[in-house]
């Protein structure tokens, strides 16, 4: 399973055969519903008997009434009988056999997305990173519902289309075997052709859907972008290169089209053939040996015979077609977390939980202090981030932690988080080492709040409450308005109320980091983490939510990191993290008086200021 | 809808000469496709069945063809002509498929260029009252809805139409009769096959519906997964998502519990219909009133007719779709362009001197967020603007930039008031940083030359470390190559902010506007590319926009933006001594209740 992200396009590509193996991994996910596989099965077997039966009654009746001078009555009146019970039996088999399709294709799909969720609530951030949202998105939504659509319908053709041709043959082998295998030379060709094109349509069908996702983006693009393409008076250029999208996607689609309009003629000449054999083979020998019922059942017969063919050729093309899809679907289930509780914490959790104890692991519940020893980070192959971190903070405290972009400062509290574990090194609470703790347990006792806040569409009340489950309305206002996010809240017309739209986009940055300040207060965590967590927040604001937030500091550990110097002053101590490497510590006025980085950092904004 | 109409006319423009000849093939190919079995009946009839029962045209065809024994020896002959005539039929369906293809395609070639320029040239103020994702909606589905109409909905019901009016003559001249059995139950099938679709359309709606929540549920838990796990709600979000997934997975398996009902009924109608054909031809075979050939022939007229005639009720439910779509489409199309002055002015290389004259705007009818502003910005200065967020900083530079229009007042450029000049012209002689830069996915160095497409590398590489941003992209494994976006690097805000910076430097216009621009990069790194860009100074005028008032100290001039008001302006040492608004923001930014005395006198460059 390759990690990259090549196979984001590899829907334009068709694989060369089918990967059974693969396939009979995703079967999995039909055995609970095998009853229903079974009962497809069933009614595609016999929908092929009825199918073979309409021809054969055809027969019966014309020779009951032509064989003879008198027609036999008691065999036409039999046909009428016949006729009517096969017609109540094939509207009862197509519907049952839609609704048990229905159910395997619903049931399937919503199971393989339960799983890919699970799975996705589960995997470490190294994971997202690496992976734009709207690519995992499509995993559980269009692919699984392309796999999932595809089982019933393949389970039945498969069985419905071989049964049928293979009944077409015996029967009019049974018949007449010198006429049958007359009519029989059209099925090389049907089959060939079939196959043939029903690979091609596959192709071009996947080409253009690929053009027109990206005339999709590029409209996103230019709907979000308008502001930057109208500034830089650049639209004649955008326009020109989305003619470039458009006429991919027209050129795929005609020739989508055309192979179709190519196709279906040459089956229904080949068909036309087998029609045109049987009436001269036959009709040569209609004086002799051959009734006119037989005559007409074979010309019935050899226009029926492409059905079963073509529609087998579309299902095999699209269990090619979604093998790309089956793949990804699969290689997300497959994708064991990097990060999770190991062995003896998950029996820790066990044994917790059968003692009925307050803690999931059965450890502390409390957090007094943490200690970075001699940690080093990479994200993957990449380059150190941290090289050797040592820290230590203990509760009440409050640590700051400045320098440059790109410095480490995120990646120091994002590993105290554990989104991520130290290449090198080890994270200890209380003596305890990280990973020897429950993850749950740690990250509900950490609350963070981002430089971009991210609020899930829903009132601001539930946005704040998602920090804590089941806080009163009078805990989510205090949470609110140590945060300063109560003020601009009641002066909106629905005050708490108010939808935040999607991903907050109805406030405005400012305000979705005082609503996400508010939820991370409430969720009243032992460590508290705030990576640039007011930087939109104008100066006057952030002041009055600094007088505020230490009485929410008090009795914790918190880590802020800030470009800001006003919001660093009132730190404890401050941490200047220089390329993956703490390189100063102390209070403002000591690293101030030292004259080193921090002195420098702080001494150039202020000569700026001033010059 | 009243725009349907319109804008269908303009989708179809110049492509319908190419419908009238597919409708040509269509009724072409079904002409043969219903002659053909004829020839069947004449041989059942005329050559293989006993002398004398045929009706007299087949036996006078027959005997124009040869005559009987002659037929008998060759019957290749009616056999070959037989495949032939469906060959041409298939030649016809397939120059029918062709020409309806190349047509809808056309057109809708056509509607996304018109829809994409239209786009284009729609005032910001339109993109502040659509969902950005209503419109790429719109843009996308809409337009996919009307394709299908055209490709396959129209072709369709023509097909259905054509198929079942061409048999009837045939039919009445055989057996009228007959033809009024064979097409009895062709009222009831169309009927329930529309009631059914009509009726059953919010099941349908409802399962969209469904899947939109879920995707929607899904997108939300994937962008803040981060949030998720920092409140370690796992198990809260497979719960909220597990339920969407059940009512999507229920309205799914609802929906084909109706398609079944509609497909067994209507199969079992159909094939009703072909059995009382057969039925009541056997009676008449029986009597001898009519020949094995032409009840083999009625049968496989209703075979061809009946099928068909049961999507009608399909794609005439999905008409009320497309007709919401094609409206949709309308109201964008319709939707007013951004004016343009009647005679614009000539476009000037401007100097960069820049008067705001009493300057008024709201947003619809809201209060105004800029009131009566003035100001003066000489060619080659620095004005800074700094305010709380919606004390109408951002709205000055919209205003600037014309991407909207002030109410009252006049904004002049090297003395030319704005609205005389055309749009583009204004824009291409200002270059902005916006707050939230946009970046396209395509590759570093082609955001970069966005603005400059002839750009030299060397240019490029030089405007690039200005911005401070050359090591971080050479930083990248494919270095100036490296694609951003959905598909590439996720850029970090600052970064971000440094790469729309060098994009707009390198464009070297005579106004800079810089919004808010630096608010992600680091303070030390903001004061090297701050310092770098006083090399403009007496250049080129510079407009900017902060939070930080580290940031703004050096500007020539600082103006203090309140409530769409200015609160104070004047030089930094200035606001500082008056003791107002911006020296008590930087007292608190910099916690000194005194701010230490200027180093040097500070330069009034103005």
């Amino acid at each position: 399973m390759s990690e990259s992200l090549d196979d984001v396009d590899d829907d334009a590509r068709l694989p060369r055969r089918i990967d059974w193996g693969l396939w009979r991994r995703l079967l999995v996910h039909v055995r609970p519903h095998l009853r229903v596989v079974l009962g497809l099965v069933t009614c595609g077997i016999a929908l092929a008997m009825i199918d073979i039966g309409f021809p054969l009654l055809t027969r019966t009746v014309i020779d009951a009434i032509t064989a003879s001078e008198r027609p036999d009555v008691d065999a036409v009146r039999w046909v009428a009988w016949a006729w009517g019970g096969a017609v109540l039996a094939f509207g009862a088999l197509i519907w049952a056999l839609i609704v048990l399709a229905g159910r395997l294709a619903s049931s399937v799909s919503h199971d393989l997305r339960r799983a890919g969720f699970a799975r996705l609530q589960e995997l470490s951030f190294s994971y997202f990173d690496r992976r734009p949202v709207g690519w995992l998105v499509s995993r559980l939504t269009s692919d699984c519902d392309r796999i999932a659509n595809l089982l019933p319908w393949f389970s039945l053709d498969l069985v419905w289309g071989p049964s049928l041709a293979l009944g077409i043959a015996v029967a009019m082998l049974t018949i007449d075997a010198k006429l049958a295998l007359v009519v029989l030379l059209i099925v090389p060709p049907l089959v060939l052709v079939s196959l043939v094109f029903q690979r091609r349509m596959l192709q071009s069908s996947r080409l253009l859907r690929r053009a027109n996702s990206r005339i999709t983006a590029s409209i996103g693009e230019a709907v979000m972008g308008v502001r930057t393409t109208k500034s830089f008076a650049r639209e004649a250029a955008a326009l020109e290169e989305f003619s470039g999208l458009v006429d991919e996607s027209r050129m795929h689609a005609l020739r989508n089209a055309i192979q179709g309009a190519v196709f279906l003629p040459i089956v229904s000449t080949l068909g036309a053939i087998g029609v045109g054999l049987a009436l001269w083979q036959g009709g040569v020998r209609i004086d002799g040996d051959l009734s006119l019922g037989t005559l007409v059942a074979f010309m019935q017969f050899a226009a029926l015979f492409h059905s079963p063919i073509e529609d087998v050729a579309r299902r095999l093309a699209d269990l090619q077609g979604a093998q790309a899809a089956a793949e990804r679907v699969q290689g997300l289930l497959d994708t064991a977390p990097e990060i999770g509780d190991a062995p003896q914490v998950l029996d820790a959790i066990a044994r917790a939980k059968a003692d009925g104890g307050a803690v999931i692991d059965g450890g502390r519940r409390d957090i007094a202090e943490v200690e970075f020893r001699g940690v080093w980070f990479a994200y993957g192959d990449g380059p150190w981030v941290l090289r050797g971190v040592d820290l230590h903070a203990a509760r009440g405290q409050t640590i700051a932690l400045v320098g440059e972009t790109g410095g480490g400062k995120t990646t120091v509290v994002s590993l105290l988080a554990r989104f991520y574990e130290p290449t090198r090194g080890e994270i200890l609470l209380d003596g305890v080492e990280q990973r020897a703790r429950s993850l749950e347990w740690l990250q509900s006792s950490i609350g963070v709040v981002l430089q971009t806040p991210h609020l899930f569409s829903g009132t601001i009340l539930e946005n704040i409450r998602y920090g804590r489950d089941g806080a009163t309305d009078d805990e989510v206002t205090a949470a609110a308005r140590l945060a300063h996010a109560d003020e601009f809240i009641t002066r909106l017309p629905e005050g708490y109320t108010t939808a935040v739209g999607e991903g907050g986009a109805r406030l405005s940055t400012g305000q979705r980091q005082l609503v996400a300040l508010a939820r991370a207060i409430l969720a009243d965590p032992q460590i508290l983490i705030l990576d640039e967590a007011t930087s939109s927040v104008d100066t006057e604001t952030e002041a009055l939510i600094q007088a505020g937030i230490a009485r929410v500091l008090a009795g914790r550990i918190a880590f802020v990191v800030a470009h800001r110097l006003s919001t660093i002053r009132a730190a404890d101590r401050i941490l200047v993290v220089d390329d993956g490497r703490i390189v100063e510590s102390g209070t403002h006025d000591e690293l101030v008086g030292r004259g080193g980085h921090y002195a420098r950092l702080h001494r150039r904004n202020f000569a700026t200021a001033l010059a | 809808m009243p725009s349907v109409l319109p804008a269908l006319r303009l989708i179809l423009r110049g492509q319908l000469p190419r419908f009238a000849a597919a409708v040509l093939a269509l009724l072409g190919a079904s002409c043969l496709m219903y002659l053909a079995p004829l020839i069947w009946q004449v041989v059942l009839d005329g050559v293989l069945a006993p002398q004398g029962d045929a009706p007299a045209w087949i036996d006078a065809v027959v005997a124009d063809a040869g005559g009987r024994a002659y037929l008998r020896d060759q019957l290749w002959l009616p056999a070959g002509l037989f495949v032939v005539m469906l060959a041409a039929a298939g030649l016809l369906t397939h120059l029918r498929g062709r020409l309806a293809a190349r047509a809808s395609e056309d057109a809708i070639a056509a509607l996304r260029r018109r829809l994409y320029d239209h786009l284009q040239h729609l005032p910001v103020a339109y993109f502040d009252g659509a969902e950005t994702g209503d419109l790429v909606q719109r843009c996308t589905a809409d337009v996919e809805r009307v394709r299908l109409f055209l490709e396959s909905h129209v072709p369709e019901i023509g097909h259905a139409l054509v198929m079942f009016a061409v048999p009837l003559p045939v039919m009445f001249l055989l057996d009228p009769t007959m033809t009024l059995v064979a097409v009895a139950l062709v009222p009831p099938i169309v009927a329930f096959s529309v009631v059914f679709f009509v009726r059953t359309q919010p099941h349908f709606v409802a399962v969209d519906e469904a899947e939109g929540k879920l995707t929607a549920t899904l997108q939300e838990n994937l962008t803040g997964i981060r949030v998720v796990r920092a409140f370690a709600r796992q198990a809260h979000e497979r719960e909220r998502f597990g339920r969407t997934n059940a009512v999507l997975r229920d309205a799914t398996a609802g929906v084909f519990r109706l398609l079944a009902v509609y497909w067994s009924s209507s199969d079992i109608l159909c094939v009703t219909q072909r059995g009382i054909v057969l039925g009541y031809g056997i009676v008449r075979v029986a009597e001898g009133t009519l020949g094995v050939g032409a009840l083999l022939y009625f049968v496989t007229a209703v075979s061809l007719f009946v099928f068909p005639l049961r999507m009608m009720g399909r794609i005439l439910a999905d008409f009320g779709k497309t007709r919401v779509a094609i409206g949709r489409l309308g109201d964008v199309l319709d939707a007013p362009l951004e004016s343009a002055p009647t005679s614009p002015a000539a476009p000037v290389a401007a100097r960069g001197a820049l008067v705001f004259d009493r300057v008024s705007f709201a947003y619809g009818d809201g209060p105004r967020a800029l009131d009566e502003v003035s100001l003066e910005i000489p060619a080659g200065t620095t004005l800074a603007i700094v305010g709380a967020s919606g004390s109408g900083k951002s709205t000055l530079v919209e205003l600037l930039l014309r991407l909207r229009d002030p109410q009252s007042g006049t904004i002049r450029l090297d003395g030319v008031d704005l609205a005389t000049i055309a749009r583009k012209e204004v824009r291409r002689q200002i270059t902005t940083v916006l707050q939230e830069p946009f970046l396209f996915s395509r590759s570093v160095i082609d955001n970069l030359r966005l603005g400059r497409p002839d750009a030299s590398l060397d240019e490029v590489v030089a405007t690039a470390q200005i911005a401070r941003v050359h090591t971080a992209i050479t930083g990248f494994a494919a270095g100036y190559d490296t694609a951003v976006g959905e598909r590439g690097v996720t850029l970090s805000g600052g970064q971000r902010q440094r790469v729309a910076l060098a994009r707009a430097l390198l464009r070297e216009r005579a106004v800079l506007v810089l919004d808010d621009a630096l608010s992600a990069v680091d303070t030390e790194t903001e004061a090297q590319i701050l310092a770098a860009l006083e090399a403009r100074r007496g250049r080129g005028t510079t407009i900017l926009i902060a939070h930080r008032l580290t940031t703004v100290a050096r500007a020539d001039r600082i103006v203090v933006l309140e409530q769409g008001r200015v609160l104070e302006h004047g030089t930094h040492a200035e606001l500082v001594a008056a003791g107002g608004r911006y020296a008590r923001g930087w007292a608190l930014q910099h916690h000194d209740p005194t701010p230490a005395a200027p180093l040097a006198a500070p330069s009034e460059a103005s």
